[in-house]
């Protein structure tokens, strides 16, 4: 069932739409005519009343409590997902390729002198969103300006956002999902994990009112960059402040696949994170080469030295 | 059939009459009754209930806590007043919620900086000398804003006005249910004695006071003025919703009518309308009207 004004899916247990507010539909259950009624024990019968102690009823006479019913506000479990396609051995190859992109400053037998400690395979928990908004927006922008070096800007603007991912994984930070948010395929999605049966499965752990605020923050968030960066007129921007009015937001919760690596060099370990299903996708942390770093330095030093020599004998 | 009809009580058999509320106690068996009647355009059912969560012993500490926090021009009464008359009500409030749209305009200030050029006499010589002054250009901006207003609580209650009841709000509505009558069984349920028109339009005053804020924030520049609006409401939904509040009689004087203080029922948050000492008014007037002529007085004596 969806709202009726804003077209965002209602979940079961929502008495009001979570992006708009309106109420959603309830059954029919006015009385045919009146009547005065007592609630009763189901103990022992006697009346019971309300109890704000208690949240609930309560029966003066034998104590019994009936707890009222709390609003839905569930943590919820994947739908489903996405499958492996890189295989723990890609895996460790996509490691020690990466290794050779990292540049002169680093060791330059990192790539053979590392041992993997270890490859998990993880379904890290986040959000799919998709939605339609109306961003209502102003900002200064150095286009048209006079006397000041800034000229204030307004607009509204019809925003689309497709599958926008949204991190809900306690273990890989924001910018880590951020960098894995592009690789993913959206098809064979299984409700069950597939590729990779050691695979650690993050759970959601935020409630459903979490979740919708989070994913909120993110569509703001979202339509916010793409607004100073698209929308504001002229090459700088400052004070942009945006309203957005989001309609029919839909959001899906999935297990993407992810492996989290720790490899050795020399006698520290370090972390990398590959893509579970484009090898191309690898990050992590690498040691830097001090010997190449204090050459370098020694280097530049020399060479400001004899150019100071030089100048000076002239 | 109106609210005021009498109806039997289930326990007794007496007759039970419901004036203006939803609830009542049987005076012969004090049994709680609730009222089940279909809606009618003047009299709706309620389609939510805020519960309570504050119980009445912590009502009565949350109202003494405000007896004795009062201001110092307060009615020294109200420090040792009696607290009477507790009664948790459900109020009935409508929840109004709409897309707005608006088209504002104002004028915005953009800060830049100039080096001026001024003349300064030192020891006699007048000498050109160079300052950093802050300016502002103001330019104009128009545009269009669209949003909802969500969550707009307005009284529909001729007891309570609007006016109270915001001074108390907000209530936390991620706590709605449902209306229910195990919600209320017990407790005073007032029934709505304001119509809905007159409510809505209290509800889009609330939400043209919203949109000014809104608005405001939405401003660029290092400064704005003049900022004018119109605006439309469309897709209006009103809900009729039952909110918490315990009302307390804070009497303070024999001679003189009870304040009345409200608590939200749900947060504990108070109001009541303090009565002033004029007396301490007065004193303070006076010895502030001392003060000063001492100083003049000082002043002028002085070679």
């Amino acid at each position: 069932m969806s709202c009726a004004r804003c077209a965002s899916p209602l979940e079961v247990g929502d008495i009001r739409c979570a992006v708009c507010s309106l109420p959603a539909p309830a059954g029919s259950d006015a009385p045919a005519r009146t009547t005065a009624s007592i609630l009763r024990c189901d103990e022992c019968g006697a009346a019971v009343t309300y109890s704000a102690e208690h949240v609930g009823t309560r029966c003066p006479f034998c104590g019994a409590v009936a707890h009222l019913e709390q609003p839905a506000d569930p943590i919820e479990a994947a739908e489903g997902f996405l499958p492996f396609r890189v295989s723990p051995a890609e895996a460790a190859a996509a490691l020690r390729s990466w290794m050779d992109t990292l540049g002169f400053f680093r060791p330059s037998d990192l790539a053979a002198k590392a041992t993997v400690d270890h490859i998990r395979p993880l379904f890290f928990a986040g959000w799919l969103f998709e939605a339609d908004a109306l961003v209502s927006w102003a900002a200064d922008s150095d286009a048209g300006s006079g006397s000041s070096e800034w000229a204030p800007h307004s607009g509204q603007v019809p925003m689309r956002f497709d599958n926008v991912l949204v991190s809900a994984s306690r273990g890989l930070s924001a910018q880590e999902v951020a960098r894995l948010a592009s690789g993913f395929q959206l098809t064979n999605i299984a409700p069950e994990p597939v590729g990779a049966t050691e695979a650690m499965v993050e759970r959601f752990d935020v409630q459903r009112s979490t979740a919708r605020a989070i994913i909120a923050n993110a569509v703001h968030g979202t339509a916010y960059a793409r607004t100073e960066s698209g929308q504001v007129p002229g090459r700088r921007v400052r004070n942009c402040h945006i309203s957005v009015m989001v309609q029919a937001l839909q959001s899906r919760r999935y297990g993407f696949p992810a492996y989290v690596l720790a490899y050795r060099y020399g006698d520290k370990a370090y972390r990398a994170v590959v893509h579970g299903q484009d090898a191309a996708i690898a990050f992590g942390d690498a040691p830097l080469s001090i010997r190449k770093i204090l050459l370098v330095a020694f280097g530049v030093a020399a060479l400001v030295l004899i150019i100071v020599a030089v100048l000076s004998n002239r | 059939m109106s609210a005021d009809d009498s109806l039997a009580c289930q326990d007794c058999g007496a007759t039970l009459r419901f004036h203006g509320t939803r609830t009542t106690r049987c005076p012969y068996c004090a049994s709680p009754s609730v009222l089940a009647r279909p809606a009618s355009p003047d009299l709706p059912n309620p389609d939510f209930v805020v519960a309570f969560g504050i119980s009445e012993a912590s009502a009565l500490e949350r109202a003494k806590n405000w007896t004795r926090s009062r201001g110092v021009f307060t009615h020294g009464g109200i420090l040792r007043a009696s607290i009477e008359d507790v009664r948790g009500v459900y109020l009935p409030a409508y929840l109004y919620t709409s897309i707005g749209s608006a088209s504002y305009s104002a004028q915005i200030g953009e800060d830049y900086q100039e080096i001026e050029t001024y003349a300064e006499t030192v020891n006699g010589r007048t000498e050109m000398r160079t300052r950093t002054v802050t300016k502002t250009e103001w330019r104009s901006l128009t545009g269009e804003w669209q949003g909802y207003f969500r969550d707009v609580v307005v009284s529909a209650s001729r007891g309570l006005p609007n006016a109270e009841l915001e001074a108390v709000e907000p209530f936390d509505l991620r706590l709605l249910r449902r209306f229910s009558e195990a919600q209320v069984q017990g407790w005073i349920t007032e029934e709505p004695s304001m119509q809905l028109g007159a409510c809505v339009a209290d509800a889009r005053q609330e939400a043209m006071q919203g949109l000014g804020q809104t608005l405001d924030r939405l401003m660029p520049g290092d400064s704005h003025s003049d900022l004018q609006f119109t605006s439309h409401f469309e897709r209006e939904q009103a809900s009729l919703v039952l909110v918490p509040c315990w009302v307390l009689a804070v009497r303070y004087d024999k001679e003189k009518p009870p304040v009345r203080l409200v608590i939200n029922g749900q947060t504990g948050k108070a109001w009541g309308k303090a009565p002033l000492s004029w007396l301490r008014i007065a004193i303070a007037v006076l010895l502030t009207a001392a003060v000063i002529a001492g100083l003049v007085v000082a002043a002028r004596g002085r070679p």
